[in-house]
């Protein structure tokens, strides 16, 4: 059985919704500012900010506003309700979602925390009824509608890939009729600070597979897909989702293995689940953060998986900021566009390979490319490796 | 689908010491406390760390997570005021910190997946086991959950008045699951509905066609401890029920105002 993809939405850096990214993409325009311009903190450090408050993201939502929706259930609630509206879902089907998010309300909690600590008996409670993860799952499935099956993964950067993972089983075991999956993530104080402890934060705007990679940038958004059975559909489908695996790195909590045991085994496990050869892979929407670390690892199981006949790659991190546990649902986007429209995107600020696998990615956007295959990668703590393989 | 339960243990039946659970001193000394709890149970439920490679998919679920850690990096984020903060919190703080280092500790490079979905996490976790085992992609899971009580959650809670109607709670619950019933196979678990109403005892009894002698147990009953996944410590009590002569056991979970959940345990015969 065949899981065909429907519907499309997304936020990011680069704007609401699919045609503004898109726009983005092709004209290798960069979503990564110099330095937040909303998000409160101290830390003058390059970001892939959403230029909208939460006001405007409320009136963007169509819904009441409310200081206590986290920016996390927002971008989702965009990004789902364009899916959504996307796919021309028909009435009478089961519909559920699968939601990614690393952060949940962090935002909110952030807030409640400045005055907590100070004395216990002050912070808004409202303030921390959104913290959990689930809390923007259950927002985004009662703004859209949603009655069926959902949950919400969390397993840090690879949380979107695993979503996606989840929802082709769903539909596979006839528990749904369509899934909505994907992630959101909203720029915190929290994971800003946490990646600047570990020092793993470019103070420059980053170079994915760039010999001279410092380190990533922090963004922010959501991404989703509308899945459903082949021949189920209103309309012709964008491609398939032909399969998708998860495996563990076994190594570090944070730090990838040398040679990317568990990106190898993902990868690997997506080809083999999708019954298709590494030959016939023509696109890598690499995972590519623009650490040290990643990029060597990634590109070091990708040399060992695909040899001499290394497909087109790029990665979009350099658009977008890395925006964690949305990540997989953007680039998932971003993949799907690929095929639909023939095109691959630019690896900004590419220059020179890295010395160790010198693997090169495309540096500039291409049209009119053939693009039967892609892969999606997505790495992340724990070890957590994700790839998503789609079809034409 | 149907799987079979083996070996389970909860964080209170866990007799070996620390140290031979998870031997590696670096490890150990970097998890906290809840990390400890959960990789520990998950260790005793397997009876060992070398039963760790045995497994081929290890499914957490969690609906606060490492709350001691966000809450530690959170706070040194405050008062610091964003310099020079200590990143093991921070690493640890990931809801799938549990899983990673279980897959740590014994070199598994299996599927790893993290539920994080409040009163039905659990459950969550049990539904892509079920469908893993019964696609033939797994042929033996290490399920478990876990959540922890700090003292700030206990603070905030209080102020939201959870303790009036509650007991307070933590724990960890971990399990194997096979698809094949094998010699230390205890129960199988028969039924996992995601219900869309709420169903009184008698209700339950009709829609699952029960007998007089099947024990229905609740997960948010008055005298439990309250936390998003009481539900799995709840199914290890379960399989000891079924172990000690009961037949058949439900499981009706409504935690946390969620749609309720629904589970059936069976003895093996």
């Amino acid at each position: 059985m065949r899981i065909a993809v429907s519907g499309l939405g997304v936020v990011s850096a680069l704007g609401v919704g699919v045609e503004r990214n898109f726009a983005a993409l092709a004209a290798e325009q960069t979503g990564v500012s110099p330095a937040p311009s909303l998000l409160e903190t101290s830390h003058r450090l390059p970001v892939g900010e959403l230029q909208l408050t939460n006001e405007e993201l409320h009136a963007l939502c169509g819904v009441p506003f409310s200081e206590h929706l986290s920016r996390t259930a927002l971008l989702g609630l965009l990004a789902v309700r364009e899916a959504m509206k996307d796919a021309r879902l028909p009435q009478g089907l089961r519909v559920g979602l699968v939601s990614a998010t690393s952060v949940g309300g962090m935002d909110l909690t952030e807030h409640f925390f400045r005055s907590f600590v100070e004395d216990d008996t002050t912070g808004r409670l409202r303030d921390v009824k959104m913290h959990d993860c689930a809390a923007s799952t259950e927002v985004i499935a009662t703004y859209c509608g949603i009655k069926g099956y959902r949950t919400t993964i969390s397993t840090a950067c690879s949380s979107s890939a695993n979503a996606i993972l989840l929802g082709m089983k769903l539909l596979r075991h006839h528990l749904l009729d369509a899934v909505v999956v994907g992630g959101t993530d909203a720029l915190s104080a929290f994971t800003l600070n946490g990646f600047q402890s570990l020092m793993i934060l470019d103070s420059e705007p980053s170079r994915p597979f760039d010999a001279s990679r410092r380190g990533l940038n922090l963004g922010e958004g959501a991404g989703y897909v509308v899945l459903q059975r082949e021949g189920e559909l209103s309309h012709e489908p964008y491609c398939y989702v032909a399969g998708a695996a998860n495996s563990n790195d076994a190594h570090h909590q944070t730090a990838s293995s040398e040679e990317g045991e568990g990106a190898y085994r993902a990868m690997l496990g997506a080809l083999q689940a999708g019954g298709v050869a590494p030959s016939e892979v023509d696109y890598i929407n690499v995972h590519g953060t623009g650490t040290g670390n990643n990029d060597l690892s990634e590109g070091r199981a990708m040399c060992r998986l695909f040899g001499d006949e290394m497909p087109l790659f790029s990665s979009t991190k350099g658009f977008t900021g890395h925006t964690l546990a949305a990540a997989g649902g953007i680039e998932a986007v971003f993949s799907v566009l690929s095929i639909a429209r023939g095109v691959v995107y630019a690896n900004l600020r590419f220059r020179e390979p890295i010395p160790e696998h010198g693997l090169c990615p495309v540096a500039h956007h291409r049209t009119a490319c053939e693009i039967r295959t892609v892969l999606s990668n997505s790495f992340g703590f724990g070890g957590n490796c994700s790839s998503v393989l789609f079809t034409k | 689908m149907v799987c079979y339960v083996g070996k389970c243990c909860t964080h209170g039946e866990v007799q070996s010491e620390l140290k031979s659970l998870i031997p590696d001193a670096g490890l150990r000394r970097r998890m906290s406390r809840v990390v400890k709890m959960a990789v520990s149970t998950a260790v005793e439920s397997l009876g060992g760390v070398a039963e760790i490679e045995q497994v081929d998919a290890i499914l957490t679920a969690t609906g606060w997570g490492c709350l001691a850690d966000s809450e530690k990096f959170l706070h040194n984020l405050i008062t610091e005021q964003e310099q020079l903060l200590n990143p093991t919190p921070f690493i640890q703080s990931t809801f799938n910190t549990v899983g990673g280092q279980i897959a740590l500790l014994g070199h598994n490079h299996g599927y790893n997946m993290t539920y994080v979905n409040r009163g039905h996490s659990f459950e969550d976790a049990l539904l892509d086991g079920m469908m893993r085992l019964a696609d033939g992609e797994s042929k033996r899971i290490l399920l478990g959950a876990f959540d922890e009580l700090t003292p700030t959650v206990e603070r905030i809670t209080e102020r939201m008045g959870w303790w009036r109607n509650h007991q307070k709670g933590e724990g960890a619950a971990f399990m194997t699951l096979t698809a094949e019933r094998e010699a230390e196979s205890v129960a199988r678990v028969v039924k996992l509905d995601f219900l869309r109403e709420e169903l009184s005892e008698a209700e339950l009894r009709s829609r699952y066609a029960l007998s007089e002698e099947t024990m229905i147990r609740c997960c948010d009953e008055k005298e439990v401890p309250f936390y998003p996944t009481f539900a799995a410590t709840r199914f290890v009590e379960a399989v000891r029920c079924i172990e000690k002569g009961a037949k058949e056991v439900l499981l009706y979970n409504k935690c946390m105002g969620d749609n309720p959940t629904v589970m059936l345990l069976q003895w093996l015969g």
